[in-house]
């Protein structure tokens, strides 16, 4: 029997099709307008800005992971910043109360993107930044419990794995401001929405803390608090 | 410059409030079914669905201390049941019990299999799969069992194997 399609879905998408439609015009005219560089002149290269993250580092004082991360930002005519963050990210979660397993990675990650400084008044000391980057780490986890013993045949079995190579791709919007405290000296915060787009978690199922992404599957969104230093 | 490095601190400010709000909601993202088990379809020679009538059967395996486990209890009527596979052990040994006519009747299931730990988060309990790999018995009252699906994880609808009684 031939199925008909169902008229009401079919008009909804069409209606959903020109309504994207529409707003991908509106949106690359605006659009336009926004990223256009201005025509001033301020030239090109601005000058470079070195961060580091506050957060990641009082997260790895304070909980059982973390990471130290620096960034290297150039500075295009007040508009684009190219960025470059490298990280090191640390976990080790040792005998978890509920569950007695112990999770235990470090490894370095790099990200690369760009910001887009989103205020009218570009060449001004404080910024609002919308941005992406790409990221990859490739890391190797250590997993263990003790004392896991079978609850049929008796027998104390260990349950563990050490040194499974795993590696991650992911994607991360970026929502931030940054603004001058005195002379070269900047503090701002970043929001992140990230998505993963590959990864190979190994022998061992799923993996937990991925250095520099965080936690897998707890939440999408992350963020910064960043000194940085206007060079 | 003043009011905007404040009003930058303010939507700022608001940032950080919505991250810490959003990072607070973490979730522990378990798997609901966590058991790991084998399941036994009983079957007849057509491949159609069999049934024990009448007749009940006992299943158990022997501890690391020497002592019994009954893992299914007299079982009577049943056309499926499940069956414990353990943790690391590379071969499961079972003694299947069957009463006929006053008559005890004993077969011997020898269960080879590849064993992999399973994780999912540090808040999710330790686990490990299996892929069967070979299954000899005794033929007292088994005609013969088959390996439909080696692989044994959370899957709750995997027939693994298949029994035939005689």
């Amino acid at each position: 029997m031939m199925s008909t399609p169902n008229t009401s879905t079919s008009i909804s998408s069409r209606t959903v099709s020109l309504l994207i439609l529409l707003i991908m015009v509106i949106g690359s005219a605006q659009a336009q307008k926004l990223f256009r560089l201005e025509k001033d002149s301020v030239p090109m290269l601005r000058g470079f800005q070195v961060s580091f993250d506050l957060f990641g580092a009082g997260m790895l004082m304070l909980s059982d992971y973390g990471q130290y991360e620096g960034a290297f930002r150039l500075n295009l005519h007040d508009q684009w910043f190219p960025i470059v963050e490298i990280g090191y990210g640390k976990a080790d979660h040792h005998g978890d109360q509920a569950t007695g397993i112990s999770y235990k990675t470090s490894a370095p990650y790099f990200r690369a993107g760009v910001d887009f400084n989103l205020l009218k008044l570009k060449h001004q000391s404080n910024r609002l930044y919308g941005g992406f980057r790409y990221a990859f780490t490739s890391y190797k986890v250590d997993l263990w419990r003790e004392n896991y013993e079978d609850p049929v045949w008796k027998w104390d079995t260990g349950f563990g794995m050490s040194g499974e190579q795993c590696s991650q791709h992911w994607l991360e919007a970026v929502f931030g401001i940054d603004a001058k405290v005195f002379g070269p000296l900047h503090l701002g915060w970043s929001v992140r929405y990230k998505r993963r787009l590959f990864h190979n978690d190994g022998n061992i199922g799923k993996t937990w803390y991925v250095p520099g992404y965080g936690i897998w599957g707890d939440t999408r969104l992350g963020g910064t608090f960043n000194l940085i230093v206007d060079i | 410059m003043r009011s905007s490095l404040f009003r930058a601190s303010g939507v700022g400010l608001f940032i950080i409030l919505l991250l810490a709000v959003f990072a607070g909601c973490s979730t522990i993202d378990c798997p609901v079914q966590n058991l790991v088990y084998t399941k036994y379809y009983l079957k007849k020679g057509d491949l159609t669905p069999d049934t024990l009538n009448g007749d009940t059967l006992t299943i158990f395996t022997v501890r690391r201390d020497g002592t019994d486990s009954i893992v299914l209890n007299q079982g009577t009527e049943i056309a499926s049941y499940n069956l414990p596979i353990s943790y690391t052990s590379p071969e499961d040994v079972f003694y299947y019990v069957m009463e006929i006519d006053s008559v005890i009747y004993v077969d011997t299931v020898w269960i080879k299999k590849d064993n992999f730990p399973h994780f999912e988060s540090v808040d999710c309990n330790a686990a490990y799969f299996h892929k069967i790999t070979d299954i000899r018995y005794t033929t007292h009252l088994i005609d013969s069992i088959v390996i439909n699906n080696p692989n044994v994880n959370y899957d709750v609808n995997t027939e693994h194997f298949h029994i035939y009684f005689k």
